[in-house]
């Protein structure tokens, strides 16, 4: 049959009977569209290395914390907000 | 989630979908809402030891002899039998102990003025290598020598076995004279991967210890009088050089000196210094208050209000409970002499320092009233639990920080309390963890079924045992009874006037349980539940 599902069981034989897109005398005329990026802004830096933060997610709230109130302050403030207030703690996952 | 509750469908379901990213083990668990433990053999007949718990990975029941001198290792194995007939029972020569248990062998732990401490075992899964601890009696009111804190008992030997359970043999012993290490449910020890830390409350000490593979017990670190490994050498060395100072000059020193106030150019002169782990914590919160004003004269009003007015209160501080957080930071339980031994110590203030064992540095220190310590605890409760990474199904024990109906359980508890700092005190005694104190067996899986906590919970400890047998209530849609466990005789116990306590161990992954129920002055009756 030439098809790219190849010889696979299907309910009905006619499925998929209709796509044949290595088949050269009907070339597909859906080309993937492809996406250029127009600027360089967001492209990583070139030695950059991604790897897994050692310390976990509440050993990294306690010295954030202690970081705060160590750090000598502008204004006298009872409240201890962490700088990254916008962030929310993302659920723990097994993965 | 699975579309149907029929087993069958379910089987098909799983071979043509795949759950979502991270839901593996979450589906896979689904399984046990048809496979539970349905059908129960009373009062079975076993032998008279006293059942521990099954270990983590299932390969084995530990139980201890009844004069706390010997272990006793089984394998816990499935029954099969086949009958012909169409609706048939389980014949009376399978309702045995030995069905389900198989002996592996005996060892004496304990020589004779020695008792194994029956509440504490701790498991290493990657090795197969068991802890136990054997102690020789306890003694009050002995004289507080050679650094020993006043109050503490003392025992004048603890032995802690680390034992191969394939073959049961010792592989390493590690011994402590005339101190006292909390043993009752593992409280004064804490396992994390291979490293083991044991408090010494007469000494005030955590040993790190590492377990090799080779099942040699290594000491890593002495935490207490000493942070650093040459932190002894060093003050020894510098005695000769400089003059002997008093306290109170020291209190002085540090008025002046405040940017160094850890004293440690100072000689040591019998006990004229704090111990290391003290100076590391009083110099945490002072630097602490310093920061919090900008004028230099408020800051020594502050210190003068927050620090010094309390110092003799922190320094008395000692520690009463560690656990690791990681494999180098610990958290420590700070309190007063008083409630250090006593397991109710709820109505005593107490202190929570995060201790970075490298940097030899406090992190973090809070009140056991603080709510931003709470706040941490509600959200990242499971990171408490220290889980290590070699035993990945203990990251999916049921907590208020990853299970909707568990979080909410925790919300009613602080809807009725009296007063919000009430209910943070409550829940914050329950830190450090202990370690190994939770069942990792899917049917406490508060996303699965729906139990009373009061009754029987994932913590192994003794309960107030009922008549009644406890249910097991699907979480999902139709919230059906699926099963039940009821300790104790089939027909419920002749005397009802005397108190009756009840523990649970159940099999890490298999339809498995032994609920044993305990009455004063009589043999404890064991029940077996098991998918029949």
């Amino acid at each position: 049959m030439g098809s790219m599902l190849g010889d696979w069981p299907s309910f009905d034989p006619h499925n998929f009977s209709q796509l044949r897109p290595t088949d050269p005398s009907n070339p597909s005329k859906m080309t993937p569209a492809t996406y250029h990026p127009t600027h360089n802004r967001t492209l990583p830096p070139p030695d950059q290395v991604i790897t897994t933060e050692a310390k976990n997610i509440l050993l990294r709230n306690f010295y954030e914390r202690a970081e705060e109130k160590l750090r000598p302050k502008r204004a006298a403030s009872e409240n201890l907000i962490p700088e990254h207030g916008c962030k929310q703690p993302r659920a723990s996952t097994s993965c | 989630m699975f579309r149907s509750s029929n087993v069958v469908a379910r089987i098909f379901e799983r071979q043509v979908r795949t759950p979502s990213p991270g839901t593996s083990v979450h589906c896979a668990r689904q399984f046990y809402e048809n496979l539970f433990p349905s059908c129960t053999l009373y009062d079975v007949e076993c032998p008279d030891h006293s059942f521990r718990k099954f270990t983590d990975d299932g390969q084995y029941l530990i139980s201890f002899s009844r004069n706390h001198q010997d272990l006793i290792v089984y394998r816990p194995k499935w029954l099969s039998y086949s009958c012909k007939e169409e609706d048939c029972d389980l014949p009376s020569k399978a309702k045995k102990f030995d069905s389900f248990f198989t002996q592996l062998y005996c060892v004496s732990l304990a020589s004779s003025n020695e008792v194994i401490c029956k509440d504490f075992f701790l498991y290493v899964e990657s090795c197969q290598f068991g802890l136990f601890a054997t102690s020789t009696a306890q003694f009050h009111d002995t004289p507080a020598i050679g650094g020993a804190i006043q109050g503490v008992p003392s025992i004048e030997r603890i032995t802690f076995h680390l034992l191969r359970l394939e073959d049961g043999m010792i592989l390493d012993e590690k011994v402590f004279r005339n101190d006292f290490v909390n043993l009752a449910h593992n409280m004064g020890v804490f396992l994390y991967d291979d490293l083991l830390a044991i408090v010494s409350l007469r000494y005030q000490t955590i040993h790190i210890l590492q377990i090799r593979e080779s099942g040699n017990l290594v000491d890593i670190r002495a935490i207490g009088t000493f942070c650093r490994e040459d932190d002894e050498l060093f003050l020894n060395s510098s005695t000769q050089c400089m003059a002997i100072a008093d306290k109170s000059k020291m209190h002085q020193s540090s008025w002046s000196h405040v940017e160094n106030s850890v004293h440690n150019t100072q000689p040591s002169s019998d006990n004229s210094f704090l111990s290391g782990i003290k100076q590391r914590l009083l110099s945490f919160i002072f630097r602490g208050i310093w920061n919090e004003e900008r004028h230099n004269s408020m800051r020594v009003q502050g210190l003068k209000k927050k620090f010094y007015f309390h110092f003799q209160d922190y320094v008395d501080l000692i520690i009463w409970k560690v656990q690791f957080l990681d494999r180098h930071h610990l958290l420590i339980k700070f309190g007063s002499v008083d409630g250090g031994v006593s397991r109710s110590a709820d109505h005593h203030p107490s202190f929570f320092a995060v201790y970075n064992m490298d940097t030899t540095e406090i992190v973090a220190f809070y009140q056991n009233s603080a709510e931003e310590l709470y706040l941490l605890f509600e959200q990242f409760c499971d990171h408490f639990y220290a889980t290590s990474r070699n035993s990945l199904y203990m990251n999916f024990i049921s907590s208020h920080s990853n299970n909707i109906h568990a979080f909410e359980q925790l919300q009613s508890i602080r809807n009725k309390a009296s007063s919000f700092s009430q209910f943070v005190k409550k829940m914050l005694a329950s830190l450090p963890f202990s370690c190994q104190s939770l069942s990792p067996s899917p049917y406490f899986d508060q996303s699965l079924f729906r139990f009373d906590e009061k009754l029987i919970s994932a913590a192994d400890r003794h309960r107030p045992s009922t008549d009644h047998p406890i249910k097991f209530i699907s979480r999902r849609q139709p919230c059906t009874l699926k099963f039940k466990i009821k300790p104790g005789p089939e027909a419920g116990s002749i005397d009802c006037q005397k108190r009756k306590v009840s523990s649970f161990l159940f099999h890490p992954f298999l339809p498995l349980a032994l609920s044993i129920q305990q009455t004063m002055f009589l043999q404890p009756s064991v029940n077996i539940h098991f998918r029949g």
